[in-house]
């Protein structure tokens, strides 16, 4: 991927995964290689980022004898990742109408 | 770098900048958990896939708004050897050692008290449980006692019926009533009170070890 992703992408994508399903930071990372290149340790501060911000809370949730830190998405953090999508969805059309040659409407398969 | 290495140069990197010990803790477990998640073969691959404990380290700092100037720590001898235990005090100003340390000592200290309090809790607990059981025993012998005297009763009633027919027929009828009353008591005993019993007796042990682990903690 040639393009870098900013910080407020991740946090979008972040919270999108945990909306899906309560998950934990190894997964997580795991869904975001698919789309980026991203390391654990670059997600550790988003999440951190997130959780003080109260849009994630975790658990412990035991796993083969240890725990596991699971993350669950806050009301707040619904409402956060709404106005993400807004947003997203405005940017894409603005540089897809100048990238992909104005007001073509790609319906991207993802 | 394996698992051990990479933690432990992250917590004296986090610790240099001045993150919160709870924020560090909260850190180090995170990256733990991922070092567990990968697998344990996968230690050097994992920890290189990282980059640095320095960089992430500063990167964690950065983000709890603590900048870093210069270049991040390099591992510093102290961790290991007893020297490092008197560097640490000018150094780190008197700073928690690592946490491994700190949960394995507080582990020790509850099994210290445990045995140190032994003679206390221990005549406690069981005169506890002798008690319960001793209820539990008393409930059996007296339906028992009960069913024995009914069917005492019915016996001498039927061989009394022959000689005095009215002292038989009366014995007979408190055989009866004897019966009924074992029956009746018999049934809610057995059904509730017992397993009620037992399960206070279990429970009481659960508390007592519950007790005994949350102690340990609390002195961490």
């Amino acid at each position: 991927m040639g393009f870098s992703i900013n910080a407020g992408l991740l946090d979008a994508m972040v919270l999108s995964i945990v909306q899906n399903n309560d998950t934990y930071g190894y997964e997580i990372t795991q869904y975001l290689r698919k789309a980026v290149d991203i390391s654990e340790s670059t997600l550790y501060p988003v999440l951190r980022r997130l959780q003080k911000g109260e849009m994630l809370e975790t658990y412990d949730k035991e796993f083969m004898g240890r725990n596991r830190r699971y993350y669950r998405i806050t009301p707040k953090g619904n409402d956060s990742l709404e106005e993400y999508r807004e947003e997203w969805r405005s940017h894409k059309k603005k540089i897809d109408s100048i990238l992909l040659n104005e007001g073509a409407e790609y319906n991207e398969q993802t | 770098m394996n698992k051990l290495e990479f933690l432990t140069r992250l917590r004296n990197n986090l610790e240099r900048g001045g993150l919160p010990s709870d924020d560090i803790n909260d850190a180090l477990s995170y990256y733990e958990e991922v070092f567990l998640d990968a697998g344990f073969g996968k230690e050097e691959e994992t920890a290189a896939a990282m980059g640095s404990p320095e960089d992430v380290a500063v990167n964690i700092l950065r983000e709890s708004g603590i900048h870093v100037g210069g270049a991040p720590v390099m591992p510093p001898q102290r961790m290991d050897g007893p020297q490092g235990q008197q560097q640490q005090g000018p150094m780190m100003g008197g700073y928690v050692p690592p946490k491994k340390k700190a949960s394995g000592g507080s582990i020790a200290l509850g099994i210290v008290l445990g045995i140190l309090t032994f003679p206390i809790w221990f005549p406690i607990v069981c005169v506890v449980v002798s008690l319960l059981f001793a209820l539990i025993v008393v409930l059996i012998s007296l339906v028992i006692a009960f069913f024995a005297a009914a069917i005492g009763l019915l016996i001498g009633g039927i061989v009394a019926l022959t000689e005095f027919p009215a002292v038989g027929i009366m014995f007979l009828g408190a055989g009866l009533i004897l019966t009924g009353l074992v029956i009746l008591i018999c049934k809610p005993a057995f059904s509730a009170v017992i397993p009620a019993i037992g399960r206070g007796i279990k429970r009481f042990c659960g508390w007592v070890v519950g007790l005994f682990k949350k102690g340990g903690k609390e002195n961490a």
